[in-house]
């Protein structure tokens, strides 16, 4: 803070000293830094004392207001150079009285040591201790000379633009023998205002300027001062710098061109990008057409997916309802480079409705098949795509809840043979109605065998992981004798069968759940139900009066109460024992009533029923029709 | 502290200049067998250009210290200051002026550059001191003085290594004495400084850093005139 105020004061006392060079009174002598005085002392003192080139240096003095010693000569100038403690009060080696001015030479100035200042009249002795000093610090040098600038460069927006302002050291002062060293102070204002801009102060004989405005005239003066010092020199003559719009076409050209290039450019590549993302599809048929798949004739190309090898054996191997050369002229119309592979399959037949190869429970389970029929042509023409079932084992015919519809309603009636053939033949008919060549169930007399064998439908109650298929047990049952060990043969044939294809216990779980065995305990004509939901029963219409039949599901699950039942009545599972006979199980039964333990009651023939002492259970629900059971679906479809 | 960094910059550039110019060290630089005088110049140069810098800045910081006292304590004009008793150093010659100095030896010059660097280390370090245990200046007072101190101790070892290069390339001769005899010089005993005040040590040194930059500049120029004079 008070550096600061003691440069102010030292520029002030520039600008005085300036204004008053030559002579004037009324100026200090070089004020100190608080010594802040407008008015001069009136003896007779010291001005100033400057040295330009720390070589020689000068002293003014003023009479003050003694104005009577003011002749040239009244006043004399001693001065004591402190080089020795023994050193004397010297006379100026050389007056300039014009000036009030003391010139010390080269010889009489001595660097680094202590010089002081006396005026002396007649008789008085005018001496001040704030006129001593030492040579180096009041050396104030020359200002630069040679100033003069050149134009660096204009902006791009033709604004601005910086100039190079360069200028040589004061001559006086001896700058190449390293006696002196220098550093420069630019400043610079636009012409007619007030205010300087300093730059840095810098050692170097040039200083670039930057951002002046095109067609401002501005004014740049210097000024110097030795390195580590605070006095400056004086400021040099000013030099005007002023650049007019410079009409650079070629600069703003190139400048246009380029920018059009570039916009050029951009638009090109945005131009490119746009057709190739429009026309993506066209161009990837071009670069990397497509590798036409491998399909196999009659055979969904689904199953030619890495994965789905057991479908495709099972497919291949003739056990799905799905016949290899059925999908051939549907699926493929369209595509001709579709080469089909002849699989030499046993379902060459297309159409056939009775045929002799097996029915397809048969020879899904790889059995031999005494009658044997087919619903591929069913399945496969009612489905013109192929949906992602797996061997065409599970063949979903749109038609099939209708004819499954009518086969319940057939069972559902009380039932009577005839109606049930009647019924039958609505069946028959029903399908040939519809134009789709469904081979029916043809043997309706009550020949259990021949019904079995008739297996209409296969009702796949479940698929198995390894490619199995859970069929209901009422078809696979082969009632060839009405005896329990005929049964317990087929059910144990039907575990073979299971064990044939999957394996055993998951087998055995998947029948218990799935499946509800209907078998008729002695014709008790009762049902129970244990733990499986799901009653796939089937139609046993061939059976005279055994429209349902009752099954006593083995629970595995331990029901005790159940056991007085598996007793008495026949299971098909494993570990029952086998009924008398049993009819084929109905895939759809009804279930009339839930009896007081917990069995599901359906709709027995009541005829049929051999032993009484089942009947024990009530059966409430024999007479009474299913109609509870018509959902509004089937309701449209039971219309005649 | 800047000082201190660039301190111990000069003394790694010049100690590795000094190994550089060894010749028994590994490198590209070429023997002066003859002690040829443009042998070597440009790393003389170089040592010289920062010696002068070295000491262009300590003069700068005892120049700041000073105008500090001199604001808080003693302002004057010229900034003379009240000196009552002469410095130290003034029983060492030293040229008053340009064509002093000129005709002054380049060995003579030399020395008197060590002798004025030596005479200041001491007095440097205990004004630091006080400095720093006086209450009444601040942290950045006591760490202009501690850089002070420390320059002058670096720019004596650059200057000796500037002294012992030229000796090596025939520059000057061999009469400039190391740095032992530069401190047996001293009077054996003179405590002079220890009774000046801190202000009139203060004034003291900023006048003879200032004698010792501009020495060296002549000297420089007088050697190597090409470059940068």
């Amino acid at each position: 803070m008070a550096v600061s105020s003691s440069s102010n004061l030292l520029v002030l006392l520039l600008l005085i000293s300036s204004l008053d060079w030559l002579s004037t009174p009324g100026s200090t002598f070089l004020m100190g830094w608080d010594h802040v005085t407008s008015s001069a002392p009136p003896e007779p003192h010291f001005t100033k004392c400057i040295s330009r080139d720390l070589e020689t240096f000068r002293c003014w003095w003023s009479p003050g207001n003694f104005h009577n010693l003011s002749t040239p000569g009244a006043l004399r100038v001693f001065y004591n150079k402190k080089d020795s403690p023994t050193s004397e009060w010297k006379e100026c080696p050389e007056y300039i009285h014009s000036n009030r001015e003391c010139f010390f030479d080269a010889e009489h100035t001595s660097v680094w040591i202590t010089y002081c200042m006396q005026l002396r009249s007649q008789n008085v002795t005018y001496f001040n201790e704030d006129d001593c000093f030492t040579v180096e610090n009041i050396v104030r040098p020359d200002p630069p000379v040679s100033l003069n600038w050149t134009l660096l460069n204009v902006s791009p927006s033709g604004v601005s633009y910086d100039v190079m302002v360069n200028w040589e050291p004061p001559p006086s002062a001896d700058v190449s023998l390293g006696w002196m060293r220098i550093e420069y102070e630019i400043q610079y204002r636009k012409t007619n205002t007030t205010n300087w801009k300093a730059l840095k102060i810098q050692p170097h004989t040039q200083q670039t300027i930057y951002g002046l405005h095109i067609g401002t005239e501005y004014e740049v003066h210097i000024r110097c001062r030795m390195q580590a010092f605070t006095k400056f020199g004086e400021f040099s003559d000013p030099i005007f710098i002023l650049v007019t719009e410079i009409p650079s076409k070629g600069h703003e050209s190139t400048f246009q061109l380029t920018l059009v290039f570039v916009f050029g450019v951009v638009g090109i590549l945005i131009v490119i990008m746009i057709i190739v993302v429009s026309q993506q599809h066209r161009l990837m048929m071009i670069l990397l057409p497509p590798v036409p798949a491998p399909k196999i004739k009659g055979i969904d190309p689904e199953l030619l997916k890495k994965g789905k090898l057991d479908e495709l054996n099972l497919v291949l191997s003739g056990g799905g309802m799905g016949g290899l050369s059925t999908y051939a002229p549907d699926f493929y119309q369209d595509e001709p480079w579709v080469e089909f592979i002849e699989v030499d399959a046993e379902n060459a037949d297309n159409g056939e409705k009775e045929d002799n190869q097996g029915s397809d429970t048969q020879r899904l389970l790889g059995q031999p098949q005494p009658i044997i029929h087919h619903m591929n042509t069913g399945c496969s023409n009612a489905i013109s795509f192929p949906d992602d079932d797996s061997g065409r084992a599970s063949c979903y015919d749109p038609d099939l809840p209708d004819q499954d519809t009518l086969m319940l309603m057939a069972t559902l009636l009380p039932g009577q043979p005839e109606n049930v053939e009647a019924s039958f033949d609505i069946v028959e008919r029903a399908p040939a109605a519809e134009g789709v060549k469904q081979p029916l169930v043809q043997t309706q007399t009550g020949e259990p065998q021949t019904w079995v064998n008739t297996d209409f439908y296969a009702q796949v109650s479940n698929v198995m992981p390894s490619g199995g298929v859970v069929l209901s047990p009422g078809q696979q049952l082969r009632i060839q004798e009405s005896s329990e060990s005929a049964t317990e043969e087929v059910t144990q044939k039907k575990e073979k069968e299971h064990i044939s294809s999957e394996d055993t216990d998951q087998k055995k779980q998947k029948e218990l759940k799935f499946q509800l065995l209907v078998v008729d305990p002695e014709g008790s004509g009762y049902t129970t139900e244990g733990n499986a939901w799901q009653i796939s029963t089937h139609l046993s219409s061939s059976m005279p009066g055994e429209g349902y039949q009752t099954i006593h599901p083995q629970p595995v699950e331990t029901r005790p109460a159940a056991t007085a039942e598996n007793n008495q009545s026949p299971y098909i599972l494993p570990d029952s024992p086998q009924s008398q006979f049993f009819t084929p199980v109905a895939d759809y039964t009804v279930v009339q009533e839930v009896d007081s333990q917990h069995s599901l009651l359906l709709n027995p023939p009541p005829r049929q029923s051999p032993p009484p002492c089942l009947t024990q259970h009530p059966l409430k629900a024999l007479p009474a029709m299913p109609v509870g059971y018509i959902t509004p679906d089937l309701l449209g479809n039971l219309s005649p | 502290m800047p000082g201190n960094i660039r301190s111990v910059s000069v003394v790694w550039v010049l100690s590795v200049c000094l190994f550089c110019s060894r010749p028994t060290s590994v490198g590209a630089a070429p023997i002066c067998a003859n002690a040829q005088t443009g042998c070597h110049i440009l790393s003389l140069a170089n040592l010289f250009d920062r010696v002068i810098q070295h000491s262009a800045r300590m003069h700068g910081v005892s120049n700041d210290l000073h105008s500090e006292f001199e604001q808080y304590f003693l302002p004057s004009k010229n900034q003379i200051g009240r000196v009552s008793r002469n410095c130290h150093t003034s029983d060492i010659l030293t040229p008053n002026g340009k064509e002093n100095a000129q005709r002054m030896a380049r060995e003579e010059l030399t020395e008197v550059i060590l002798k004025l660097l030596v005479a200041w280390r001491d007095p440097l370090w205990h004004f630091h001191q006080s400095i720093a245990h006086h209450h009444d200046f601040n942290n950045f007072s006591s760490n202009k003085a501690l850089e002070m101190s420390d320059m002058v101790h670096e720019l004596r070892k650059g200057v000796q290594k500037v002294a012992e290069k030229m000796q090596m390339l025939g520059i000057i001769s061999n009469s400039v004495s190391g740095l032992a005899s530069h401190e047996a010089s001293l009077p054996s005993g003179s405590a002079e400084w220890r009774l000046m005040k801190d202000y009139e040590l203060l004034y003291c040194f900023r006048r003879d850093s200032n004698k010792v930059q501009n020495y060296l500049k002549i000297l420089k120029c007088r050697i190597m005139p090409e470059h940068g004079c």
